[in-house]
């Protein structure tokens, strides 16, 4: 029986998670969210994570019914994200991983995605989609690796979307990729917008540009709505994502698509991927909002299956790094 | 007995001068922190100093372990890069300290 802690704050989510051979026993989280038109900024981040985050690890404990003896590792997010948070929270891990006397493990952000959607869906070998507002790429697990068969070559697709919610002033309450989705369903009118796939890899900084001009000018002149604008950057950027989510499947010969990170909770993403993914003869998993969404819970699976393969990070190996590409990972625990 | 925050003015004893090194001015700033044991000391260190600077240049920083005091010694070219990294240090500190509060003492090893 093995039983992981894992800590999760790369963004403006800080969350712990614990669980014991597959099983989720709690996970509990915040969510940093500032007023509408305004982003969330790294000081500012890891100051509301430095005020939860020993009330988020009690939580932790308490909704698990364990103690600190009952752990048997503790794993934290060495990187990806932004970087005051990542200390902040990597600095409590190191912190209780010596007090409990515990190994320390540091995880990636993006294999904690993936792990975590593998549990819950049980998907064998998946076409991974990761779409998040910090990350985007498409991955697949060969010989040892996550590799990315494409990738945004500048901002990620939530980062777009987060980006032109700001413009039009929408609500980030629950997150601003929800609100723009809900707005979404009531569009009717179709802008055209930039279609930016270069190949394997997707652009997303020049549609932002576009549809934030698009955005004064149409608006002003009342020639469309925000639910317009909302319809017609999803319908576009998502099918960017299956188009080159198909990509991959074609060179791997995969009948399996996995959709990860918050944009995954995404319904439309979802329905559109299951177009094509009918279209193939393949079937598509995600999950729900509780693991789509950055959490403890992801870091501690990440964390299990690396510990269970033997790995152990070292205190003074426990620095955290903004850039940490998924394939840097040796995926010790898959053959 | 945990130290606890309140009890942290008290026991911190903080230094800034300007010194002068040659033709070079650089600023200094020592912060030393009593814990109550040597291995609450060493916890701290080991939390507190894996992570780089984030500001490349302009800015050094050095912790040290004496039984049980953790100390910390700064040199800075600008005032405002030196109050930034002393400023999110402390943060760090307070973290640690709040943190064996809570979840500490040591287990015995």
């Amino acid at each position: 029986m093995t039983v992981v802690i894992g800590f999760e704050g790369s963004a403006n989510k800080i969350g712990v998670g614990i669980i014991r051979d597959g099983e989720v026993l709690s996970n509990p989280r915040r969510t940093y969210i500032t007023p509408p038109g305004q982003g969330f900024l790294p000081g500012e981040t890891a100051k509301h994570h430095r005020g939860v985050i020993l009330t988020v690890l009690q939580e932790a404990l308490d909704e698990a019914g364990l103690k600190a003896a009952d752990i048997d590792c503790v794993a934290y997010t060495k990187g990806p994200g932004m970087g005051a948070p990542l200390v902040t929270v990597a600095i409590v891990a190191r912190t209780v991983a010596q007090l409990w006397g515990k190994p320390l493990l540091g995880v990636n952000h993006c294999i904690g995605h993936i792990e975590m959607g593998r549990l819950i869906t049980n998907a064998q070998n998946p076409t991974v989609l990761y779409v998040s507002g910090g990350n985007t790429q498409v991955i697949a697990y060969s010989e040892r690796r996550y590799r990315i068969f494409g990738e945004t070559i500048d901002i990620a697709v939530g980062n777009c979307l987060d980006r032109f919610a700001r413009v039009i002033k929408i609500s980030n309450d629950p997150s601003p990729g929800y609100n723009i989705e809900q707005m979404a369903k009531k569009g009717t009118k179709y802008i055209e917008l930039p279609y930016t796939v270069k190949g394997m890899d997707v652009s997303f900084s020049g549609i932002l540009s576009y549809i934030e001009d698009a955005a004064h000018k149409l608006l002003s002149a009342s020639q469309c709505s925000p639910e317009d604008l909302c319809f017609s950057l999803q319908e576009t950027v998502f099918a960017m994502l299956v188009e080159i989510t198909e990509r991959a499947m074609a060179h791997c010969g995969s009948q399996e698509v996995l959709i990860v990170g918050g944009v995954g909770c995404n319904l439309r993403l979802q329905e559109m991927m299951g177009v094509m993914c009918k279209e193939r003869g393949a079937r598509l998993f995600a999950t729900d909002e509780s693991f789509c969404i950055d959490n403890g819970a992801m870091i501690a699976q990440a964390g299990w299956e690396m510990f269970r393969s033997g790995q152990v990070t070292e205190l003074s190996d426990s620095w955290i790094t903004q850039r940490y590409r998924t394939d840097e990972v040796e995926v010790t625990w898959r053959d | 007995m945990p130290l606890s925050i309140g009890s942290l003015t008290k026991h911190v004893n903080m230094a800034a001068c300007m010194t002068e090194n040659g033709s070079e001015r650089k600023l200094e700033f020592f912060l030393k922190v009593p814990f109550p044991s040597e291995r609450e000391a060493t916890i701290a260190l080991q939390s507190l100093s894996p992570d780089p600077e984030p500001r490349k240049g302009g800015i050094t920083k050095n912790l040290d372990l004496s039984g049980q005091t953790l100390s910390v010694r700064w040199t800075a070219d600008e005032a405002r890069i030196l109050r930034v990294s002393v400023s999110s240090f402390l943060d760090h500190l307070c973290l640690v300290m709040e943190t064996m509060d809570v979840f500490g003492p040591p287990v015995s090893q």
